[in-house]
């Protein structure tokens, strides 16, 4: 027998395990095993809020009360003719801002990967400090910036041309998803740039070989190849804009622009008092959405061997030389950039040492002050809130990313019946609206038999429940890539499932396992609406008191705090880039 | 002489007998809230207000007092989710009149009458929630910057005014509960018909809407948005840091009271009854009137000018069915 003929018989006990009469046989392998516990989890972690949700879709009764069946959420939720064309705005909204965020990740990603312009490895670190930032002080610092009124550079375009009236309005469609769009740009960019560092450079030489030119290449080639990674960006980013809050709030609402969230939050979650059972309706019907784009993303890359470029033999991704293209290059990333970064911190920067916000003039520039920035230095309450979230960022992205990683090698390489299941359980948490998720939390570990409800650890469970899919898609769209033959080998030469997932597997999905951490620690960082119902009021995390605070109208604060969290994570993010470059091995 | 001194150590005498039940049980209660060791409150009311407090409680009893802060709907939906699972955490609930209501009708609260709160009006005393301690009043606030004063409204009347189009902000009353609450109770100062015709007016004006009375106020503060519905109070807080703000002195203005009340699960009921007195106190109220609360304990102001002239009427309480009626309503007024 080859050493072919051995791996594909050996597959094929696996694959052919489950559909076995003799449970036995399914039970003897150990990837069996796996597959039964991280399903377990999963299954646990997904469902067990969300039957509460789904409980409180189909009552009349908040939860805890005794009440009657009835389906008349749903009918109130979707009988009524104006839902529709609010749920063509939000698909308008939630295209618009995937596609842009799209575009502009990979963009930056395709210079500061695989081209040779000066300052990528800069720009690629900086790229990822708005997923630090809330999305709502991305929005608000936009808002300064582009606002009609008064907006910055409304305002600096008005002195510099001597027009009548700033060129931009914000509150505009056009402005929600450009605002939209930035904010959703990170997260793509990490895992179309962790695609981009596994891809083998063999198929681009092959085609310069043969004559096509770069951009021949970056069309023909290139892109198609990471195609899972991009679909996985955009199936996250439009379900992701849909069902997001702030940004419509800062920007719709006053443009007079509504999409299907204001109704939810009108008619549910902002309601007096909150329509739990509404909003669950709302919630599934979203999850519903949510669903047809996870079964779009498995249709397009169920090809799975045809997007295999990381091979058994040795490779190390070539940068295309730009000649003297590549300062143009940089250029083009130091404009996403600013737009991404250095302008929404600028405002920050502005806002923390500003006493209260306005216009800057002449006089502004006597009255700063450090006062924010001494509140953050010297509370021991901010202090507490840093190491809590430190610990639940680290902690939480490590085990995340762990679970994702095998939920990622189950669901793509084996032929288990059922493992499709595991990928629609990840994400049905995290279709909900964040808000109703966290009630979901609530109801189903307050009065949980182990005690964790009020503890760092339900908080830990939390988040992983919620955020698990941005773990699986970066993943996946690496493991995607990596070809079979290489766990072929390991299995032919004696290896056991674990070995072969540790020594092979794990190191091959490198890129993709530290683009997922990155974006989850970013997020844990500063997140709130999982947080808020869970954490015991003496514990509190950083996403919580910048809620609070940016409740209690302290913008100095909140800006001083961001600036922070952005400094550390910024660290944490270099040296888990570090890691996950293939050239460090 | 000798009755005049007879008739001081009578009265000591019976000082003492009536006060010293009093001033044992304080000491007897503060002795179990120290071996209780804390107490939870969960609030809506600002994290600073609220630690200012709670810190200098713990400097003079030894008590910490752990805060957990949120939106008034927040605060219910955690505390009745809590309650009902029979796992409340929190000793004190703090938030305004509606959400109270209707927490009280689920019959979370215990009874408990603060010595402190005889120091209240007797028309700001709830039979069950205790003394409303304050008062957040809503009233029209703008820039002086950009609006001068001769030029600025006078009257809630002048905000319909074609020269104040948009000039003014205020939040969406088909979402922010508390405003479609203030919409629906301006019957209260004008009279039904009148009031009907000035919400028309009110919405012909296209004000900007925002998501709360916080970004309406920080539109005003930047100068984004002249004029205002909001948090009078903002007019003092952003107006200490500098911004150049005032406030219509419309006479009456309409508001919600505020109320913190024990629960009958309270896990630490003896602290969270000395949190209540002390809260209650002259001490604290002063301390809150300083940050710019209207505080209802007699004769305490916050420091903005003509504060004590402020006349408050407390706005409708609409119940969950009211809110959802006029939300509709105001959603064809105020969005088409």
């Amino acid at each position: 027998m080859s050493v072919n003929e051995r791996a594909q018989a050996i597959e094929a006990d696996v694959s052919t395990a489950w559909g076995r009469s003799r449970l036995g046989a399914f039970l003897s392998q150990p990837v069996s095993w796996v597959f039964i516990i991280v399903g377990g989890i999963i299954g646990f972690l997904s469902l067990y809020p969300t039957f509460f949700l789904f409980y409180g879709s189909l009552t009349d009764a908040p939860l805890g009360v005794p009440g009657q069946f009835t389906i008349q959420n749903y009918v109130r939720a979707y009988t009524d003719p104006e839902a529709y064309p609010l749920l063509l705005n939000s698909f308008i909204f939630g295209f618009g801002a995937s596609g842009l965020s799209i575009v502009f990740a990979l963009t930056l990603a395709w210079i500061t990967i695989r081209t040779n312009a000066p300052y990528r490895r800069l720009f690629e670190l900086t790229a990822i400090v708005p997923n630090i930032l809330p999305p709502i002080l991305v929005s608000i610092s936009w808002v300064m910036l582009l606002n009609p009124s008064n907006g910055l550079i409304n305002a600096g375009l008005v002195q510099l041309l001597g027009i009548e009236k700033g060129p931009f309005n914000i509150y505009s469609i056009a402005g929600l998803i450009f605002v939209e769009g930035l904010i959703l740009t990170p997260l793509a960019f990490l895992i179309i740039a962790a695609a981009m560092k596994s891809m083998d450079p063999s198929l681009e030489e092959s085609a310069k070989t043969l004559g096509s030119n770069e951009f021949g290449i970056m069309r023909r080639i290139t892109f198609p190849l990471i195609r899972p990674a991009i679909l996985a960006a955009a199936t996250l980013n439009f379900v992701r804009a849909v069902e997001s809050f702030d940004t419509p709030a800062i920007i719709a609402l006053p443009a007079r622009i509504e999409v299907f969230t204001t109704k939810i939050w009108r008619e549910a979650l902002g309601s007096f008092p909150t329509n739990h059972n509404l909003a669950a309706a709302y919630g599934v019907g979203i999850l519903g959405i949510a669903l047809v784009f996870v079964y779009l993303y498995r249709r397009f890359t169920s090809q799975v061997e045809s997007f295999s470029t990381v091979t058994g033999k040795g490779f190390r991704p070539h940068q295309i030389d730009l000649g003297p293209w590549r300062y143009a290059a940089s250029g083009i990333a130091l404009l996403l950039l600013m737009m991404l970064v250095a302008l929404p911190i600028l405002v920050l920067i502005l806002v923390a040492i500003l006493p209260y916000y306005h216009v800057p003039t002449w006089q502004t520039w006597q009255n700063l002050t450090l006062d924010n920035f001494r509140y953050v230095w010297v509370t021991p309450r901010v202090h507490k809130a840093f190491m809590n979230s430190l610990f639940l960022a680290l902690v939480g992205a490590t085990a995340c990313m762990l679970l994702a990683s095998l939920a990622s090698y189950i669901t793509v390489r084996t032929k288990i019946a059922g493992r499709g299941i595991i990928e629609g359980l990840v994400f049905i948490p995290w279709a909900f609206p964040g808000t109703a998720m966290a009630l979901g939390l609530l109801w189903a570990y307050v009065d949980f038999p182990i005690p964790v409800y009020a503890t760092i650890w339900i908080i830990l469970i939390a988040y992983v429940t919620r955020f698990l899919p941005y773990g699986l898609r970066a993943v996946t769209s690496t493991i995607i890539q990596v070809h079979k033959e290489l766990e072929e080998a390991s299995i032919v030469c004696g290896a056991g499932f674990l070995a072969t997932f540790r020594r092979v597997m794990i190191p091959m999905m490198r890129p993709g396992v530290m683009a997922g951490w990155i974006i989850l620690v970013t997020i844990f960082m500063r997140e709130f609406s999982a947080t808020l119902f869970l954490y015991s009021p003496g514990a509190e995390p950083l996403g919580p008191l910048l809620y609070f605070l940016y409740l209690d109208g302290m913008r100095g604060r909140v800006a001083a705090i961001g600036l922070v969290i952005s400094v550390i994570s910024i660290i944490l993010i270099a040296i888990a880039q570090r890691y996950s470059r293939w050239d460090t091995k | 002489m000798k009755f005049k001194n007879g008739f001081y150590v009578g009265l000591t005498m019976f000082t003492l007998l009536v006060t010293t039940p009093a001033l044992a049980q304080d000491v007897k209660m503060l002795e179990a809230a120290k071996k209780e060791g804390k107490a939870v409150v969960y609030g809506s009311l600002e994290s600073d207000s609220a630690n200012s407090i709670f810190n200098e409680f713990k400097k003079k009893t030894g008590v910490t007092v752990e805060y957990w802060r949120a939106s008034a709907t927040k605060v219910m939906d955690r505390a009745l989710s809590e309650y009902r699972a029979g796992r409340p955490l929190f000793d004190i609930i703090l938030t305004n009149d509606n959400p109270m209501q209707i927490m009280l009708k689920e019959g979370i609260f215990a009874k408990y009458e603060s010595p402190s709160a005889k120091e209240f009006p007797q028309n700001a005393i709830d039979p069950n929630l205790g003394p409303r301690y304050r008062n957040v009043v809503i009233g029209v606030v703008y820039n002086k910057s950009a609006i001068k004063e001769a030029d600025a409204p006078k009257s809630l009347q002048d905000l319909v005014n074609p020269k104040y189009r948009g000039k003014l902000v205020m939040p969406d009353p088909t979402q922010h509960t508390t405003t479609t609450q203030w919409v629906a109770s301006l019957e209260k100062l004008m009279g039904k018909e009148k009031a009907e015709k000035y919400i028309r007016d009110l919405a012909a004006m296209k004000p900007v809407l925002v998501e709360s009375l916080l970004p309406a106020a920080e539109r005003v503060v930047t100068g984004e948005t002249p004029i205002a519905i909001t948090y009078v109070k903002y007019a003092y807080i952003y107006g200490k840091k500098g911004a150049p703000l005032d406030y219509v002195r419309l006479g009456k203005f309409m508001g919600d009271g505020h109320y913190l009340t024990l629960s009958n699960k309270a896990p630490h009921p003896n602290a969270g009854k000395a949190v209540i007195d002390y809260f209650l106190g002259p001490e604290s109220m002063k301390m809150m009137a300083q940050l710019g609360e209207f505080v209802n304990r007699k004769g305490v102001y916050p420091p903005l000018a003509d504060a004590d002239k402020i006349e408050f009427v407390e706005m409708y309480d609409l119940g969950s069915k009211g809110f959802a009626e006029k939300k509709k309503e105001y959603q064809k007024i105020f969005l088409r």
